[in-house]
């Protein structure tokens, strides 16, 4: 279907300000007609790593069929495109690799993280996995599941798209601040309890009992208890 | 050796394995056990080696498949003299027999002598004991970092870890090869952001002209820690995880799974649950196949064969979908059954599902079998021999296209496999076409299975009735106070398997996935190692491509089928 086929007839409102001669002619400004082609014409990198990248598969074979979103060239060089998908647990080994194929990608360049593992780490809250990549990469767009429907997944491209036509792209990793956190809120257990051991020994040393002990106090007689009831 | 025979239980001394150790170690045997049918070995460290030498060669034992290597940490437990041991698996393939040799490692001088030298396969398994324990293996040629990255600090799978500590990676290795000074070869990485690295694996090799003189592998990049997370949880929580393993045919992993769970407990599954698993196992093994001839054709320039092929994989999707919901992560296996029954429209859905895979195999035999472009490309490339596939630890369709006839399914039937007819199709080189015949083949064996099974699927249900496993159905939950009772106690303390130790095995469509579970009673499992088959196969991978050609690599490499998921958990 060619441009102007598009907006001939039933795709443009004749009455729409800008659309002349029943849609043989369209005033419009440049930024606006980049857009729209830059839109329709996604270029994504799948930095696909684990079971969302077999579901990006069937998200890109004729089932489901990706290219009537028009983003059906898939190319694995980051020089050629402007959307990655990370479709994948992203654990610390690989970190520093996503990194540099996002830095290889040239601007404007979007990222949709697929599923929880890319978007939080899932629920693999251990040593060696990043919790979220938005540690290291700015994330247009998360797709929730595990893996993500297909369905999840083209409602990100559309919302891609939009964000395309509306000049938004985040710039920042949102989730910076947790990069190599030490997941302090899991301390292990024994660790937990080999504190809370400690803690008990020396709070015996001074003649206090442990901690989380109810003990009755006993008022004095003349002792002015502050009392607001 | 007296003190041996008095202390090992009656009837374990019958068994080959046990009397020649015991016979040839004399004192250095420590224990013999025969727990669930599986006879473990504890030698002192001090004849380790010799040990698994003797079991390799020994003509009566010919215990030649090297299967898996790993530690284990007992820290705190008061059984146990010494806190580290090393487990290892072994197979022989004539006398279809399955061994256990452990030795206990103290932790003041965590050392054993290496593997290597018996087993080629040992390599990797020990680099990760040392990397995720801490067990130095001396004599080991390259004892350093696999899974975890090389800014890691400490030993992740020791109990002493907290399981969220996290190391930023601040500079990855560059070079993983010895490049000669004054060399002018090309080093090249393909990976672990490359197309024909399915899933995140590495692989660097040194070129001279096209040809490779020199390569080498990394693997760890989705290393996300299936082992350590097991072990916080309960034996159901384990399901989903599970089935991220090989991601690509999710639901056998799951199998595998309930089976040694159920094979720990002594629970099993009824009948009904069991020809489901079989029929949704090999609806499962269809689809990776598919995926891998699929990938690996795509590799080699042609993507038609892979649209065709991944038709077939949708109409599975919705035999899975109607059955419990999702896709491609199922978790529908339960420890004792299954989740819930089929739909009423199963048999159909499956018939539909099966004719789709018909249609599509026909059209890809004409695809490719005859083709000769594939010829050209897949023949006589990655050629390995029956011996060296064994003692890398090949296993499954890999193993078969040596020559091996090793299906787990037709020597150690599990789930009913023993009622079904089907072939094992068997290769005679070895190289990249073969795999890609034993693939081919076995899905329409599999079609085979899934068809007589539907036939003769029986009623009855679809988990146990042992409440100790099993939920009770809601409708009990709601009308009686035992069987709220029940399900309070059994989702609050978890299936409380005895104390013992079992290695579960199945046939999973990369060949025997096997897991090594250690319980102490509790409601979580003390160690789960997962015997993951493409851990031997791509470890052989670099010395496959020595030598060779490097658009002969990129064809082999999707040959091997190898599944990040797995590989690393």
């Amino acid at each position: 279907m060619g441009l102007i086929d598009l907006f001939k007839g039933k795709f443009v409102d004749p009455t729409y300000p800008g659309v002349h001669g029943g849609g043989d002619i369209i005033t419009t400004s440049l930024d606006a007609m980049i857009k729209w082609g830059r839109k329709s014409s996604i270029w994504p990198m799948p930095f696909g790593t684990a079971c969302c990248a077999i579901e990006f598969m069937a998200v890109a074979f004729s089932h489901y069929d990706i290219a009537r979103f028009g983003a059906e060239v898939l190319r694995f060089s980051p020089r050629q495109s402007d959307l990655m998908f990370v479709a994948g647990t992203i654990v610390d080994k690989q970190a520093p690799v996503l990194k540099t194929i996002y830095d290889q990608m040239p601007e404007p360049k979007w990222v949709i993280s697929m599923g929880v593992c890319a978007s939080s780490g899932g629920f693999y809250r251990s040593y060696h996995t990043m919790q979220g990549i938005d540690e290291i990469v700015p994330v247009d767009v998360y797709v929730p599941g595990c893996p993500p429907s297909p369905e999840g997944l083209l409602a990100a491209l559309m919302k891609i798209q939009e964000k395309i036509q509306k000049g938004q792209q985040a710039k920042e990793p949102q989730g910076a601040h947790r990069l190599g956190a030490s997941g302090a809120g899991a301390i292990d257990r024994r660790a937990r309890r080999d504190d809370w051991a400690k803690d008990d020994a020396a709070r015996h040393a001074v003649g206090q009992s442990p901690r989380g002990r109810l003990e009755l106090r006993v008022l004095q007689g003349d002792a002015k208890e502050e009392h607001h009831g | 050796m007296a003190s041996i025979t008095a202390t090992a239980a009656p009837g374990v001394l019958a068994k080959p394995a046990a009397r020649v150790l015991a016979e040839a170690l004399g004192e250095r045997v420590l224990a013999l056990e025969d727990f669930r049918g599986d006879l473990a070995i504890t030698v002192d460290r001090r004849g380790w080696v010799e040990a698994a030498r003797l079991l390799r060669d020994h003509p009566e034992l010919d215990y030649k498949l090297f299967l898996d290597l790993c530690g284990v940490d007992y820290l705190d437990r008061e059984d146990r003299e010494e806190r580290y041991e090393v487990v290892l698996h072994l197979y022989s393939v004539s006398k279809a027999h399955h061994v256990r040799l452990k030795t206990p490692v103290p932790e003041a001088e965590a050392k054993l002598p290496t593997l290597t030298g018996v087993f080629k396969g040992a390599n990797w398994f020990e680099r990760e004991a040392w990397d995720l324990y801490g067990i130095v293996f001396e004599g080991h040629p390259n004892l350093c970092r696999i899974l975890t990255h090389e800014s890691f600090e400490g030993h992740p799978m020791r109990k002493d870890y907290p399981t969220a500590r996290r190391h930023v990676l601040e500079s990855p290795r560059e070079l993983l090869l010895k490049v000669p000074p004054g060399s002018e070869n090309l080093v090249i990485n393909i990976g672990p952001s490359h197309p024909s690295m399915h899933g995140a694996f590495r692989v660097q090799a040194r070129l001279d002209g096209e040809t490779i003189v020199d390569a080498e592998a990394e693997i760890g990049y989705m290393h996300r820690n299936f082992e350590k997370m097991a072990e916080e949880r309960t034996y159901w929580q384990i399901i989903p995880y599970t089935d991220r393993l090989n991601y690509c045919s999710s639901f056998m992993n799951g199998h595998g799974w309930a089976l040694a769970v159920e094979k720990l407990l002594g629970v099993p599954a009824p009948p009904r649950a069991e020809a489901l698993r079989v029929i949704l196992s090999e609806l499962s093994r269809v689809m990776d196949h598919l995926v891998c001839i699929g990938a690996n054709i795509v590799d080699l320039g042609a993507i038609t064969p892979f649209f065709v092929m991944f038709r077939a994989r949708e109409d599975i999707y919705d035999v899975l979908e109607a059955c419990c919901g999702a896709r491609l992560t199922v978790s529908y296996v339960r420890i004792g059954g299954l989740a819930q029954d089929v739909p009423e429209d199963f048999e159909a859905r499956c018939r539909r599902a099966i004719a789709s895979v018909r249609e599509v195999l026909d059209q890809t035999d004409g695809l490719l079998t005859k083709n000769i472009v594939v010829q050209k490309r897949l023949k006589d490339v990655g050629v390995m021999s029956k011996e060296d596939a064994l003692s890398w630890g090949w296993v499954g369709p890999c193993l078969r296209s040596t020559g091996v006839a090793y299906d787990v399914r037709k020597d150690h039937p599990y789930s009913g496999y023993e009622q079904y007819d089907f072939d094992v199709p068997v290769g005679t080189t070895g190289d990249t076409f073969d795999r890609y015949l034993v693939r081919m083949e076995e899905m329409r064996q599999s079609l085979r299975i899934v068809e007589q099974a539907l036939a003769r699927l029986p009623k009855g249900p679809v988990i146990t009735d042992d409440r100790k496993v099993a939920l009770p159905p809601k409708s009990e939950v709601y009308g009686t106070i035992e069987s709220l009772m029940n399900h309070f106690k059994l989702v609050y303390d978890g299936i409380l398997p005895p104390p013992g130790e079992v290695y579960g095995y199945t046939e999973a469509a990369n060949g025997e996935l096997g897991f090594y579970v250690v319980s102490d009673g509790q409601k979580h499992p003390w160690r789960v190692k997962v015997r993951p088959p493409c851990y031997n196969i791509y470890q052989a991978y670099p010395e496959m491509i020595r030598g060779g050609m490097i658009a002969d690599a990129i064809a082999i490499i999707g040959g091997l089928n190898v599944i990040a998921g797995e590989l690393d958990r």
